[in-house]
């Protein structure tokens, strides 16, 4: 169970797989203007990394090393398909707003990486362990982008028709915020506090990965 | 004529006004892990090129020959897709190595990482499957369109690589406060590029 637990907080803090693996980068920046849009795309990233890990794990043993990785992309991609058809379905406002970011979950490092990386070689309660927690870390962390660009650009937080937080009359958001240069440069930022963070707690020197793939070497 | 200004602006429109990284956050993972060096992003230039229209004559070909008839596009086009660009990576880096030993030595390492590069996957699907991002562009490609624009889209994808790199070259040598240091600045330097790439936006009406 302590190793069940530590897997898990690996992920939220010191292996985040945003902050510090750097992987899975693209949807975060692209659909962080909104809080709504943001805790959506968590939420669909957790269930595709959960379920995918659980699979991943299960099947482990009859999957040959050379033909893994087609596998692993067809389970990724049939889970991906559930989440796209039960979005549209039941939040078709949420789908417009992530749009390409949906399908775009396929190739998202993150998940591939995580099947690759420590699914594919741990039993599967301690990959269900490391899928939702890589799933919660990347859901703070793009939550957390979102909110500050949400509510410093456009003034306000809206999150399913209800206005939750609004500046005063006064406060002119700059705009630039809820824009592509906005949104490297908090990023920017965050990574520079979670480092700290990282680099305080712990003492060890975060590197990030540099190659968003896992495939490096395995050939 | 006609065409000609056509097709140049599809050019134009893929490879500055809508650039893929800078403007659409698509690919950013090599963007940021192989531009330390300008040689390597290079190379990784090079193969995105190679690969992305390649990809695109793949699934162009497979979309309208295969999925449309078949009525089944709307929910295959996902796992649909990213097979044939795996398998089409996977044909490429074979038939490299055994017929092109220097290219392959030059490419090789970069054709496993595009595999999982949403750039490829965006584009291909982008170019065949019009409106599936919003590039404001007008849809129904033909065949001739999906190619032009999937070369601009992937130069678009070099030009911004290559200058990202140069940068982070001097960026290395700067004095700057240590939890600053690698990716944070280099973060904070993007979107200084990118504030460039926004001043395009609306171009041409594109």
């Amino acid at each position: 169970m302590r190793e069940w637990v530590a897997v898990f907080r690996r992920g939220i803090a010191i292996d985040n797989p945003l902050t510090v693996l750097m992987i899975g980068l693209c949807a975060t920046l692209a659909v962080s203007t909104k809080v709504e849009g943001a805790l959506f795309m968590g939420l669909a990233v957790i269930f595709v990394l959960g379920m995918s890990s659980i699979i991943v794990s299960s099947i482990r043993s009859l999957v040959p090393e050379q033909v893994r990785i087609p596998v692993f992309i067809v389970i990724i991609a049939s889970f991906v398909t559930v989440v796209d058809l039960t979005l549209k379905a039941f939040f078709p406002d949420i789908y417009l707003f992530l749009g390409v970011w949906i399908p775009l979950i396929v190739v998202n490092c993150i998940i591939l990486g995580r099947a690759e990386a420590f699914s594919y070689h741990q039993p599967v309660r301690l990959a269900v362990a490391d899928g939702l927690g890589m799933g919660l870390g990347f859901s703070v962390v793009i939550v957390a982008l979102a909110a500050i660009r949400e509510l410093f650009g456009s003034g306000e937080i809206v999150f399913l028709g209800m206005r939750l937080i609004t500046f005063p009359e006064w406060y002119r958001p700059p705009g630039v915020l809820l824009l592509f240069p906005g949104a490297f440069i908090i990023f920017g930022f965050i990574i520079a506090i979670a480092k700290w963070y990282n680099m305080r707690t712990s003492g060890r020197l975060i590197q990030p990965d540099p190659h968003c793939t896992i495939k490096e070497g395995s050939r | 004529m006609e065409t000609l200004q056509h097709f140049a602006l599809l050019l134009v429109g893929g490879a500055l006004v809508n650039n893929i990284l800078l403007t659409r956050f698509i690919g950013l993972c090599p963007f940021f892990g192989v531009s330390s060096s300008v040689d390597t992003s290079l190379g990784m230039a090079g193969a995105v090129v190679f690969v992305m229209t390649l990809a695109t004559t793949a699934t162009w070909v497979f979309w309208n020959v295969l999925l449309v008839p078949l009525g089944v596009g709307d929910f295959l086009y996902i796992p649909a897709f990213i097979l044939v660009i795996a398998a089409l990576v996977q044909f490429v880096e074979m038939y490299l190595r055994k017929a092109s030993p220097a290219l392959y030595r030059s490419l090789g390492i970069f054709l496993p990482l595009i595999t999982t590069n949403c750039a490829v996957l965006a584009t291909a699907t982008e170019s065949v499957r019009p409106g599936f991002f919003k590039m404001g562009i007008e849809y129904g490609f033909s065949f001739g369109e999906a190619l032009v624009y999937t070369v601009g889209i992937s130069l678009g994808f070099g030009i911004a690589l290559l200058t990202f790199a140069a940068l982070r070259e001097r960026l290395e040598v700067a004095p700057a406060p240590e939890v600053m240091r690698g990716t944070p600045m280099a973060f904070i330097t993007a979107g200084l590029l990118s504030l460039g790439y926004v001043g395009l936006a609306g171009l041409f009406g594109l």
